[in-house]
């Protein structure tokens, strides 16, 4: 779906990303794992087109990412970033509308309408629909964007941590809601995240970072090593497997 | 704070203006009323200029206590009254009322801001940086401002002093008929575009996520709230921090941030309070004050106590 070639980037004087080269699969969810500094907060919103690449290309399907209008890729790439705080007078309904904002530019029609009822539902957000965004709480508020995101009917999703700050409800929510965007919709995920766990256990994909390279990437079984996790984490790393899941051991202390 | 019917507002809208188009002698009175509807206009051209100016600026700057006024555009034109009067002497001060003083002064401060937007295109600044140069601007031409003042007479330091409050005595028929056309097409153009805005609340990263070109936008609407923002300090002088109270009173009477509602109920709240200051300055202060004075003194009231409460800012 989108593939890195040759990308570097660096702010003032530090080289954050260089050299990357790899290929996200298309229609499978893809987790960027590493440690704090290694570049995938970075690379991901490069991908999103929100920063300018120093050196390198992008591709989306093939096609060079700057031959694409900001609207059109818009259209065919949903970019969901850290949540700000949210001080907007706005309900659920309305935010989730937004989603529409590259295909209608704002005059929503029936296809509009039924796309946010259908992120909402999606969601079950449905009982919070008119309420006001800055009123729920911390894990409805991210969901909310994540509808959002939903509507926007993208072949592609980039996320930037969701997970942060949820409870583990909220956050398995949010994992299983994109992990059927893939199996039922054939959508593309990429996602940087932090928690292993998740990671092996919902992705299908693993690209892992360190210092702004790709340091190991393919399919979850080929990344979920003890001793490539080890070194990408700098920690004891223990993978065990569980009723056909991934736990991973990193916190006991030795 | 929020209305249920936030159109109600239309309802103590009319009626002041109805009373002050129609009270006293003015019914029959041909040339009394004329000069009430010219009036009338004046405040609902400076009204939609100070709410959409603010709401657009305090939507771009994602900041609810700035308004266009930071920039130092009002600076620009008080400096270019002064200068008026340093070089044309007593004509300069008669110059401002006419519709020639206005597109003078009107020249002058957008010179003053298509510098600054040259500036914010060519170092690609960023907002803040932006804000904060328009801010150190404004101080320094109201250091010079004053400064030329110090050279006039009494006679027009007094009349100088006036053009420091916005007063609309002073606005004649034919400079409203020069700032009708561009804030009809501004206003309407805003209208137009308000899911465009809607995102842009959103911040530079989501709304460029949702397809809208960030930088290119925001040139366009600072470069609309300079304009919108000229035009009213030409017309009326300086309206201050009004357009702070007008946006957050609208953002809380409508109970959203959506721009399809905030910005005709600031347009309207804006005209109920010139309304409100004209008819009082006339009626109850006769003529010793002006509407500056006033919308000034409440605008304060209302925002200390915003600030007090700590709540209603929506």
């Amino acid at each position: 779906m989108i593939s890195v070639h040759a990308l570097s980037h660096h702010y003032v004087g530090r080289t954050v990303l260089s050299g990357i080269d790899t290929v996200f699969p298309t229609g499978k969810f893809s987790a960027l794992i590493g440690a704090n500094g290694a570049g995938k907060s970075t690379l991901l919103m490069l991908m999103a087109r929100q920063l300018q690449p120093a050196a390198g290309e992008l591709r989306l399907a093939g096609m060079p990412l700057s031959q694409l209008t900001v609207r059109q890729f818009a259209q065919q790439v949903a970019t969901l970033r850290q949540f700000p705080d949210f001080r907007l007078r706005l309900t659920l309904e309305e935010l989730v509308a937004f989603g529409r904002y590259p295909h209608s530019q704002g005059r929503l029609g029936p296809a509009d309408k039924a796309a946010v009822d259908d992120a909402i539902d999606y969601l079950g957000l449905a009982s919070l629909r008119g309420r006001y965004v800055d009123e729920l709480s911390g894990g409805q508020r991210q969901l909310a964007f994540l509808a959002m995101t939903i509507a926007q009917q993208t072949p592609l999703l980039l996320l930037d941590e969701p997970l942060n700050n949820l409870d583990i409800r909220h956050a398995i929510d949010i994992m299983r809601a994109l992990r059927r965007l893939c199996d039922e919709r054939g959508c593309t995920v990429i996602m940087v995240i932090h928690d292993i766990n998740l990671a092996a256990n919902y992705a299908d994909h693993i690209v892992a970072m360190k210092h702004g390279r790709v340091y190991a990437s393919g399919e979850v079984a080929e990344v979920m090593q003890s001793a490539l996790l080890g070194e990408v984490f700098g920690l004891d790393f223990e993978v065990q497997r569980q009723h056909g899941g991934y736990v991973c051991n990193y916190f006991t202390y030795r | 704070m929020r209305w249920r019917y936030p159109w109600l507002i239309l309802l103590p809208l009319l009626l002041l203006a109805a009373l002050f188009l129609l009270q006293g002698p003015a019914w029959g009175n041909g040339y009394l009323l004329s000069r009430r509807l010219w009036r009338l206009g004046a405040m609902l051209l400076a009204a939609l200029c100070v709410a959409l100016s603010s709401i657009v600026f305090q939507t771009l700057s994602g900041n609810r206590v700035l308004s266009p006024a930071v920039m130092g555009y009002e600076a620009a034109y008080g400096l270019g009254q002064a200068l008026m009067v340093l070089v044309g002497g007593a004509l300069g001060v008669v110059q401002p009322g006419m519709a020639g003083g206005f597109l003078l002064s009107l020249g002058w401060v957008l010179g003053y801001a298509w510098l600054l937007q040259r500036w914010l295109g060519r170092a690609s600044l960023r907002l803040e940086q932006y804000l904060l140069l328009g801010l150190v601007l404004g101080m320094v031409m109201d250091t010079f401002a004053q400064f030329a003042r110090f050279g006039a007479s009494p006679g027009e330091f007094a009349v100088l002093q006036g053009l420091t409050y916005s007063s609309f005595n002073r606005v004649t028929p034919q400079a409203l008929l020069y700032a009708a056309a561009p804030v009809a097409l501004a206003a309407l153009w805003l209208y137009r575009r308000r899911a465009e805005l809607d995102v842009l609340l959103l911040g530079r990263e989501q709304a460029t996520a949702l397809g809208v070109d960030y930088l290119r936008c925001q040139r366009r609407y600072l470069a609309l709230a300079a304009v919108l923002a000229a035009i009213c300090t030409s017309l009326v002088g300086p309206t201050a921090f009004m357009g702070v109270l007008v946006a957050n009173l609208a953002y809380a009477i409508a109970g959203s941030s959506r721009h399809t509602l905030t910005m005709p109920l600031g347009s309207a709240l804006a005209l109920l309070l010139f309304l409100l200051a004209q008819w009082l300055v006339e009626h109850v202060f006769n003529y010793r004050t002006t509407v500056g004075i006033l919308v000034n003194l409440l605008c304060g009231v209302y925002l200390l106590a915003l600030l007090l409460r700590r709540k209603g800012f929506a």
